[in-house]
């Protein structure tokens, strides 16, 4: 018991020496984070209605293109998009529980 | 299995073995994991390292090779197994060599530095639930980002191994990884630590840089969305690439009209580059034959100054692009710019008529050349020549001999080659070593002295 309570506590000691040395990537990342949080929910709001192509929800969200094919990839990657057809060009994408309903 | 070192060790003072083999590979693409396995094969002992957290190089980012159109994956992915499973072979990835030292009988001391995983790599099964509950994206190199990864990640999918690692310059420490973790592998206590590799042979085959995409400002490259480089193509064509098809980044329309520009990066003395990169022609008719088969209605365009088509098969299939349609239009290409829509607008001299003409695409690639990768002078006491390459003091008898006795370097490590002959080098380079281990082991059963002393490296 009180071996794990030791292992406990150089682990909270571990970790909190580690956050001191890395504070300044902790900073910057979470700033990113609060960043990618905001345009995320954008993009998602410009996708409520349904499924639009990559022009149609830069569109509808004031975004560049490029930055919602960026967000749009990612999204898709770890599955909270999917692709649902084509359109001309272009390549039509959903948010995954949309798409499911 | 040679027994790896204790990443719980402390630092160990030069003189003190962890690993003693008859081979050290320094780096982990194709001609390294060649050459290592050539000699493990023949019984000697290799430990090959890795400065990055999977083998596999360049070769393994590549969609299909030339001539044969072989898909890459498919080829290089049993090498990484081979290496990896190899019982003369130790794998050791995200390590760098500090400091080569000769050790006094003939052979030499390594230092290296093993970084921090963040991971257990003997519990992590590569399950990725890590990867997916981690909350932030970033761009991924291996997809020249185009497309995301997270600060905790398996690096792609056919990684060797197959192994998370915490990008720690990203990671916010929420420990969500840590819960996710079903076999409790992530260990964020991991420090970096050094070990001593004693070995009597050293390959060193630690590769190229492609140029710069924004290397011609004229280009340009990394400020246009829609001219990229070629090995950024390479990843579109791939099936495992960022958005599952060619899609352009501007907007992800999937492009009509598809321009290759040559000798970016090559053959440009106002870049400090004045020889031939030697892939550059092959590489762009390959991608423009793999496009016009995923793109069929696409127009393909290569502009370029001369077509070098010196291996086997080589020349016949720039022919058959030709026959497939590839337009090859012969000028020199005197800069970039776009119009609104973001298309690449290009300005080409011709060479037949030397009119200056101007024409509109959607997508625009450089064919980027080949740079040398890392400078081997201060660790392996092996000087770059002119092109700052390795220098081979004998290119023509002994093309991968170094000059220090025991020290090979083979791959493009040692100049601009294909994988063709990048294989043949490591196979070349394997057996100098092989010779001279053979060497080094009569003279030692001959008497201590019989080997010569060589300079400190
Ligand atoms: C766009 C493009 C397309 C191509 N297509 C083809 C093709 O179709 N067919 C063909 O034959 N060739 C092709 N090539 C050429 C091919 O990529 C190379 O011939 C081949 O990858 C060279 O392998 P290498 O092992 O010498 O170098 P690399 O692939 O660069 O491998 C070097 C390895 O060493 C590691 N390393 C570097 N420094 C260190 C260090 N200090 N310590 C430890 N490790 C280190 C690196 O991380 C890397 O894993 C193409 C090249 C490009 C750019």
């Amino acid at each position: 018991m009180t071996q794990d309570k030791e292992a406990a506590r150089a682990r909270t000691a571990m970790l909190k020496k580690l956050r001191e040395e890395h504070k300044d990537t902790i900073e910057h990342t979470r700033v990113l984070l609060k960043k990618q949080q905001e345009i995320r929910r954008i993009i998602s709001q410009a996708m409520k209605d349904g499924a639009g192509t990559v022009p149609e929800i830069a569109g509808a969200s004031g975004l560049p293109a490029h930055e919602v094919l960026w967000h749009v990839t990612a999204m898709k990657k770890y599955d909270l998009v999917t692709e649902t057809g084509r359109d001309g060009d272009y390549y039509r994408y959903a948010l995954v529980e949309e798409a499911s309903q | 299995m040679n027994s790896r070192p204790d990443p719980n060790e402390s630092e160990n003072p030069m003189n003190t073995p962890d690993l003693k083999v008859d081979a050290l590979v320094v780096g982990g693409g194709i001609a390294g994991m060649q050459s290592a396995l050539d000699l493990a094969d023949q019984g000697y002992r290799v430990a090959l390292v890795e400065k990055e957290a999977s083998i596999g190089g360049k070769m393994i980012m590549l969609s299909k090779v030339f001539p044969t159109l072989d898909c890459c994956s498919c080829i290089t992915t049993p090498k990484m197994s081979a290496v990896a499973h190899h019982d003369n072979i130790t794998l050791l990835t995200t390590c760098d060599v500090q400091a080569l030292h000769t050790n006094g009988n003939g052979g030499y001391t390594a230092k290296v530095q093993q970084n921090p995983r963040y991971i257990d790599a003997d519990a992590c099964t590569g399950c990725r639930q890590c990867e997916y509950v981690c909350p932030i994206d970033l761009p991924a190199s291996y997809d020249l980002d185009m497309g995301a990864t997270r600060a905790i990640r398996v690096p792609f999918s056919t990684a060797v191994p197959q192994k998370a690692i915490i990008d720690i310059e990203h990671c916010l420490l929420c420990g969500k990884c840590e819960k996710a973790c079903p076999t409790d592998a992530v260990d964020f206590s991991q420090q970096p630590f050094t070990f001593n590799i004693e070995t009597n042979a050293v390959v060193l085959a630690t590769g190229f840089q492609t140029t710069p995409t924004d290397a011609k400002r004229e280009y340009g490259g990394g400020k246009l969305l829609n001219v990229i480089d070629a090995l950024s193509m390479e990843r579109l064509l791939a099936p495992t690439g960022p958005y599952g098809h060619i899609l352009r980044p501007s907007d992800g329309k999937e492009p009509e009209s598809i321009a290759y520009v040559q000798c970016a990066g090559s053959r440009d003395q106002s870049l400090g580059v004045p020889y031939c990169s030697r892939v550059c022609c092959m590489y762009a008719i390959k991608q423009a034959m793999l496009l016009s088969g995923a793109l069929p209605m696409a127009d393909i365009t290569i502009y370029y100054m001369d077509i070098r088509t010196f291996g086997k098969g080589y020349e016949q299939f720039y022919q058959n692009a030709k026959a497939m349609g590839i337009e090859f239009v012969h000028g020199k290409v005197a800069r970039i710019d776009e119009d609104s829509e973001h298309n690449p607008v290009i300005r080409v001299e011709t060479i037949e008529n030397g009119r200056i003409a101007e024409r509109t695409h959607d997508l625009v690639v450089l064919s980027v050349g080949m740079l040398p990768g890392e400078n081997l002078g201060p660790i392996f006491d092996v000087q770059p020549a002119d092109d700052g390459f390795a220098a081979i003091p004998d290119p023509t008898l002994s093309p991968s001999a170094t000059g220090h006795p025991g020290v090979f370097v083979t791959g493009t490590a040692s100049g601009p080659m294909d994988i063709v002959d990048s294989i043949i080098m490591a196979g070349a380079a394997a057996a100098q070593a092989a010779a001279y281990l053979e060497t080094m082991r009569s003279s030692v059963a001959a008497g201590p002295t019989a080997i010569p002393e060589v300079a400190h490296v």
